[in-house]
């Protein structure tokens, strides 16, 4: 025993977190945080030849002021208990290990340990939650009243069809919020809902305003079911998902040949050395530890603690939107070219955190407004030059906005969002230039028009004609004499006058309003971290943790694996792997092996 | 007016060759079951289509200055583009037919649909209107699309599997029936020869339902493994779409009638693998929840167009088109 001991202790084992470590000097924190979390614990039971590498990692983990105690005693704990255990059955061995991470496990702990031991416990029987809630009542004895229904709730809401019911649900009602027109006045309601033809035999206008599906997104029914939700995320994280990174650090060593060849995946390779099967596992990229007889691997371990994150990422989104509509500022402006407006003015607050700041103050000046136009005369973009001045009247930024480069200052974002005609700049028979205010013409569809009229005669007559102008855009202006009939097209920067019954026009100039939309929105910071927090553990989700276990028995080696994802794939690439695996000579098996693997 | 003809020719040349794909399947499986040799060539096929496809949208990109997915048209090619991709991908890994008899008829009707007269008005390609004009154009839209086509076949696989699972359950009812029947008839035969002709049965019988269960196995599987990846692209596109709309809109949830609709198959697709986080998870009930989620992206992707309201209603921007 003990040489076999002594010459697992070489190389391989030893090298694979070595040269972690080389490889992850620069990055060391992130990468031994990592370690702290997935590597280290996965020996509660170390076997001699891996204390030498494993103290280097508790090293480098106190270098980045992690806790230490915990680690150190829990691992000379544990490796008594592994040689006392060693012997047992597979299920005592569990029981044991329960109760000593009971002992162990709280002196060490960040987060609240009692609750998720218990839900520990309760995947160890059989990944039902009824242990775990049958435990807690027990809990509730020694502990307060109150605790006792906390846990009852927590137990409920981690409930995963009641979880399943409430996506559909949040589902079910968008889906309605999209079918009923939002925001309309009831009236709309009456029309489109009759009581006495109901839709579907029941739905009436009773129903859409009394459960507020006139405003879906913002009805209470909505957000109450968000917020059950996210209660049931948090309950889920907490009480199931935190636990099974203790139940994945347990997993290690199998000694049974029974137990291995339980695996999803199994195979037994006659004639081999199970260094050699360490050295290619470790080549595929595997994490492999060898203790004596027994081989543990494994990779992909961030697939399985990835979800953990994508649930932390959507509570994270879910803060930030609430902090969005609670502590926002908006508002909408239309301003004409060479005006001026005070931000604070235009901005509304959207819920009772919404702060206002300093920034507030600041005066927006619209130095001009613009299009860009495609050679068929549609608008390719529109641009606002804007100047921001402080309360002293001094420019503190000026940019240029189109859609989709908004402007940023202090927290306040101000958009590019639409645009119309505030005035025509005109001579009349070269005097003026006058200013003639257009108004906004609905005659067809959604597209803009804009029209303005010039008296001509007597303004205080009850008939008075005059010159009709209208406009699509800034680019040209369409002109109509005092009986209505079409006379010209005039570009403003052409200065070409025309002539109506006599009257010379030049069109000088169009000026535009910019359609401003400004906000600020404390919440965005945190949404988008989340948003990348969400890319990132969705992707990572994908990887798969795969195991394998292998014992040597003889000059057989069992060999025993899972996977929790790539099902399909991982008996392929055992195969492939397995294949790689030199035979033995059967004299000189220990020999050869250690010139393979040296 | 050559970059129109390029793409007339290479729009047909990729729909014949699907077609003739599909016609080449069917008689293998229909007639000459499993001939290597034609099997090997409609995978040549597959190929040539994706090289056409390329083809097609690089044509697209260069002759309109912009990225070619910008209306439903434009969007179309690039839905049968991802299915070849994904066709084209695991035919490196051999070993997934299923797969690829799904994306191969989903090129097809994509394809055929898009080349019908159907879209006809909306195949020339459109200016962009402003609120496009974003590098966040590219990220979304490739993200959806590649999304909705991989969980496309992921939930089409999995439709695949809810008939194969309830075909079998009729079959061994009949099954069950027959042998009762036989169990009748020797009564009057010596007990050992019913008794060996029993064993027979039923052995035939589990080797049948051996096979079954492999496959169901297999077609669950991969169209978990397509729905998840499906899901990773579909999560980006959604988000990369809420950054982009926080630029252009100055909000990064608007409820317009497209996300919503997004975010309802986002959910329906997390419900699908929550269901399979489970101890023993049923295939049938996945399954179930997959072909929901099957009928939701098409009410995604072509319902919400229809009604054309909202800000996706690709090329009609009330807002921002004057």
């Amino acid at each position: 025993m003990g040489s076999l001991h002594l010459t697992s202790s070489r190389p391989q084992s030893q090298s694979i977190p070595l040269s972690k470590l080389q490889n992850g000097t620069t990055g060391c924190c992130t990468k031994t945080r990592c370690c702290y979390y997935g590597y280290y614990p996965f020996f509660p039971k170390p076997p001699f030849s891996l204390r030498n590498s494993q103290i280097s990692y508790s090293f480098c983990c106190r270098n980045n002021g992690l806790a230490l105690g915990f680690t150190v005693s829990y691992k000379l704990e544990t490796s008594k208990d592994n040689i006392l255990t060693q012997s047992k059955k597979k299920k005592k061995k569990e029981e044991e290990e329960d109760k000593k991470s009971k002992i162990v496990v709280p002196e060490s702990n960040e987060e609240a340990p009692s609750l998720s031991e218990e839900g520990t416990a309760g995947i160890s029987n059989g990944g039902t939650r009824q242990p775990a809630t049958r435990k807690s009542q027990l809990g509730g004895v020694g502990g307060s009243w109150k605790s006792s229904i906390w846990r009852r709730v927590l137990a409920i809401l981690s409930n995963l069809p009641l979880a399943l019911a409430e996506m559909a649900a949040v589902a079910a009602l968008m889906a309605l919020g999209t079918v009923i027109d939002q925001g309309e006045t009831p009236d709309f309601y009456f029309h489109k809902y009759p009581e006495d033809n109901p839709v579907l035999g029941f739905f009436t206008w009773r129903w859409v305003l009394t459960l507020g599906f006139d405003h879906m997104f913002t009805s209470p029914i909505f957000f109450g079911t968000l917020a059950l939700l996210g209660a049931s995320l948090m309950a889920c994280t907490y009480t199931t998902q935190i636990p099974l990174v203790r139940v994945a650090r347990r997993w290690s060593f199998l000694y049974s040949a029974e137990v291995i060849r339980k695996q999803e995946y199994t195979d037994i390779l006659p004639q081999a050395s199970i260094k050699d099967l360490g050295v290619i596992l470790m080549g595929a990229g595997y994490e492999v530890f060898l203790e004596g007889p027994s081989l543990y691997a494994f990779k992909g371990l961030a697939g399985r603690f990835a979800p953990i994150g994508v649930h932390l990422a959507l509570l994270l989104i879910m803060a930030g939107g609430t902090l969005s509509s609670a502590g926002s500022f908006r508002g909408s402006v239309t301003v004409p070219q060479g005006l001026n407006f005070v931000v604070g003015d235009v901005l509304g607050p959207s819920g009772f955190l919404s702060m206002p700041s300093e920034a507030f103050n600041t005066e927006v000046h619209v130095n001009r407004f613009y299009m860009d136009y495609y050679d068929s005369g549609e608008v390719r973009q529109f641009h606002t030059d804007l100047s921001l001045l402080d309360l002293n009247g001094k420019e503190v930024m000026r940019k240029t906005i189109s859609v989709n480069d908004p402007l940023r200052y202090g927290g306040i974002t101000i958009y590019q969002t639409d645009w119309s005609l505030s005035a025509l700049q005109i001579l009349k028979d070269n005097e003026g230039p006058f200013n003639l205010a257009m108004a906004p013409l609905q005659i067809n569809g959604d597209k803009k028009l804009y029209g303005t009229f010039l008296p001509i005669g007597d303004v205080n007559s009850p008939d008075v004609k005059g010159i009709s102008m209208l406009a699509r855009d800034l680019q040209s202006i369409v002109l109509y004499d005092q009986q209505g009939r079409f006379v010209g097209v005039r570009r403003p920067d052409s200065k070409l006058p025309i002539d109506i019954d006599g009257i010379k026009i030049v069109i000088v100039d169009a000026i535009g309003s910019t359609g401003l939309d400004i906000k600020t929105d404390p919440g965005v910071a945190i949404v988008y971290a989340g948003f990348g927090a969400l890319m990132l553990t969705t992707c990572i989700s994908f990887l798969s943790h795969s195991q394998i276990w292998a014992l040597q028995d003889g000059t057989e080696v069992i060999i025993g694996g899972k996977t929790n994802r790539a099902k399909g794939e991982f008996p392929e690439e055992m195969n492939l792997l397995l294949d790689q695996v030199p035979e033995l000579v059967e004299s000189s098996s220990p020999k050869q092996s250690d010139v393979i693997s040296g | 007016m050559i970059f129109s003809t390029v793409e007339h020719i290479l729009t047909h040349i990729s729909f014949s060759i699907v077609s003739i794909i599909i016609t080449m399947r069917l008689i293998s499986f229909f007639l000459v079951d499993g001939i290597v040799q034609l099997y090997d060539s409609s995978e040549k096929g597959m190929i040539v289509t994706f090289l056409c496809l390329t083809g097609l949208l690089v044509t697209r990109w260069t002759y309109s200055g912009h990225f070619p997915l910008s209306n439903l048209y434009e969007s179309l090619i690039f839905l049968s583009w991802s299915f070849s991709l994904i066709h084209i991908v695991p035919y490196f890994k051999k070993n997934k037919k299923y797969l690829s008899t799904i994306t191969g008829s989903s090129v097809v009707f994509t394809q055929g649909f898009t080349t019908s007269g159907l879209l006809t008005e909306i195949d020339q390609s459109s200016i962009l209107v402003p609120a496009l004009q974003s590098e966040w154009l590219i990220m979304h839209v490739t993200m959806m699309i590649l999304g909705y086509a991989s969980l496309l076949c992921g939930s089409l696989l999995s439709i695949a599997l809810l008939v194969i699972t309830f075909r079998k359950n009729k079959k061994i009812i009949s099954i069950k029936n027959l042998l009762l029947n036989e169990s009748f008839f020797f009564i009057e035969i010596e007990y050992m020869n019913e008794r060996s002709n029993l064993l027979q049965n039923t052995s035939f019988f589990s080797a049948k339902n051996y096979y079954r269960s492999q496959l169901i196995q297999q077609l669950d599987y991969w169209s978990s493994r397509g729905i998840s990846l499906g899901f990773i692209f579909l999560t980006i596109g959604i988000l990369s779409g809420a950054v982009w709309a926080n630029e252009a809109w100055g909000s990064y949830w608007n409820w317009d009638p497209k996300e919503t609709w997004a975010f309802i198959t986002w959910i329906i697709f997390a419900i699908y693998l929550h269901t399979r986080t489970t101890r023993n998870p049923k295939c049938a009930n996945s399954a179930i929840v997959a072909s929901i989620g099957f009928l939701i992206i098409w009410i995604c992707y072509f319902g919400v167009n229809l009604l054309g309201i909202g800000l996706h209603s690709y090329g009609s921007f009330t807002l921002l088109a004057n």
